[in-house]
């Protein structure tokens, strides 16, 4: 079980170095972020509808494109150097792959998000300080929802010949019921109501987080294996 | 080959009773009082409706069977039951509209069991898609079972979401659409129109398999499966 | 409850055709498809 963890360590320690010194997914994804940002500010009609009720779909729909990008390069790197199959090789459990690749692709949604939140508390005048601790435990439960199937997801279509028209494709359907959890509590947050007016939504993100992260790590050596 | 000609003639015995679904229906079925006779819709679109969801539920159960078994079989059935499920699918959305406009009013409402077939749609596309897209036949099928299974896991999940988003967001309904029992001869068209509904799957889903079958080269495995 | 019953033959109609015409074009395609080349 610790070799497991120790091996899934090493392999998310791997994506993340060769990640960080070259920087330019990560930055891509953050510039994207940003940009999005900017297209719902001025898709809207500023004289309709106040930022603030608009604010928590704002918020999700930028960090669900967000993640949706960070995840089409997670198996690039080792596609483009033939790497998988040194990896799958190593005596490294195909367990450990899927965890560690999972812990990788968390810390640089993560990243992306931490960096698009303040932006977006920024553009939108939403106060987020106050509701910061939920807020940021809401973002983390839907996340491990978004990447866990995504990394799943990723490793299959990595191999096909659209993989980045694919992966969206497969994977918004399985963003979609974190979505609405998750927009449900932030939009309770943002208004000053209790979050259990949100009707279980957040214990619904908690079950589907469990489910989906078991399942997805029985799964994964289903799409390495030959 | 045999499964194909019998596939054959069952779905031209289904379509003679579906004939007759539509004249037991239409001609001798009471008409709803409080709906008129755009509820007599309700005979084709809820079969059709619970199809596209069962058909779900077997690509996914043959998927988790696959991936234990490996046996091909299953796959066929599941790419055939996705193929057919979406067809079933594509009648609700269609006749869910058509229903809904002189019921509620207006073409599209999010109605929660209109949302959920979207989803199903969508699943299936997705599953559809990623079989089309990967060339080696071994991958394609652990890739669909991986994909059949996920399906089949976010269906209570998409129920839970959906239904929870509806409730929080009512729309004004004019008429409610299904009563809750249903008198005699109403129940009675509507169990032979499931039936016949039934009929109908079995029958493609077998010309579906047989297709399958058809088109893999002939060296695989030799000997017969049927 | 309303008084008349309200006059949507027209919607049930199209619904039927409908659905018969997507059952039947499925069946062609797959009879087509499984056609020997």
């Amino acid at each position: 079980m610790s070799d497991t963890l120790r091996h899934a360590w090493i392999i998310a320690r791997k994506d993340l170095l060769v990640e960080f010194r070259s920087r330019t997914a990560i930055l891509s994804v953050a510039v994207f972020t940003v940009l999005v940002l900017l297209v719902f500010n001025f898709g809207r009609d500023p004289t309709a509808v106040a930022a603030v009720d608009l604010a928590p779909s704002i918020l999700w729909v930028t960090f669900t494109f967000a993640a949706m990008l960070t995840l089409n390069r997670a198996f690039q790197l080792e596609l483009e150097n033939q790497a998988l199959e040194g990896l799958l090789l190593a005596p490294v459990g195909r367990s450990s792959l899927y965890l560690g690749k999972l812990l990788a692709n968390l810390i640089f949604v993560a990243v992306v998000e931490a960096v698009g939140l303040p932006l977006f508390a920024l553009f939108f005048n939403v106060s987020l300080l106050p509701v910061l601790a939920p807020l940021a435990g809401i973002i983390a439960l839907a996340t491990v929802g978004f990447v866990a199937v995504g990394t799943l997801f990723s490793a299959m279509t990595a191999r096909t010949r659209f993989a980045e028209l694919l992966l969206p494709v497969l994977l918004l359907p399985f963003m979609i019921p974190p979505l609405i959890w998750a927009v449900l509590a932030t939009a309770a947050l943002l208004a000053g109501r209790p979050l259990s007016e949100t009707g279980g939504g957040l214990r619904l993100l908690g079950a589907y987080d469990i489910v989906f992260v078991t399942l997805a790590f029985f799964l994964f050596p289903a799409t390495v294996d030959e | 080959m045999k499964l194909l000609r019998a596939g054959r003639w069952i779905t031209a015995v289904g379509f003679v009773l579906l004939a007759g679904v539509y004249l037991r229906a239409l001609a001798f079925t009471p008409v709803e009082r409080s709906q008129g006779l755009a509820q007599k819709i309700f005979y084709l679109h809820v079969p059709a409706a619970i199809w596209a969801e069962t058909a779900m539920v077997l690509v996914g159960l043959a998927s988790v069977f696959y991936l234990f078994l490996k046996d091909p079989r299953l796959d066929r059935f599941a790419e055939a039951s996705a193929e057919v499920g979406t067809v079933f699918a594509a009648i609700v959305l269609t006749t869910g509209p058509i229903w809904g406009k002189p019921i509620w009013g207006t073409w599209w409402s999010w109605d929660a069991r209109l949302t959920f077939t979207l989803f199903l749609f969508l699943l299936y596309a997705g599953y559809l898609l990623l079989r089309g897209a990967v060339a080696d036949p071994g991958a394609r099928r652990r890739y669909a079972a991986v994909l059949g299974i996920c399906g089949m896991c976010l269906v209570p999940f998409i129920h839970f979401s959906v239904y929870l988003f509806r409730t929080l967001h009512p729309m004004p309904i004019v008429l409610k659409p299904s009563a809750p029992s249903l008198p005699g001869s109403m129940l009675a068209t509507w169990l032979f129109s499931l039936s016949v509904f039934t009929l109908l799957y079995v029958a493609f889903v077998m010309q579906r398999y047989a297709l399958g079958l058809l088109r893999e080269p002939p060296a695989e495995g030799g000997g017969l499966h049927a | 409850m309303p008084d008349a019953v309200p006059q949507n033959a027209g919607f049930m109609v199209a619904a039927y055709i409908t659905t018969a015409v997507i059952l039947v074009a499925y069946a062609v395609t797959l009879y087509r498809r499984t056609l020997k080349p």
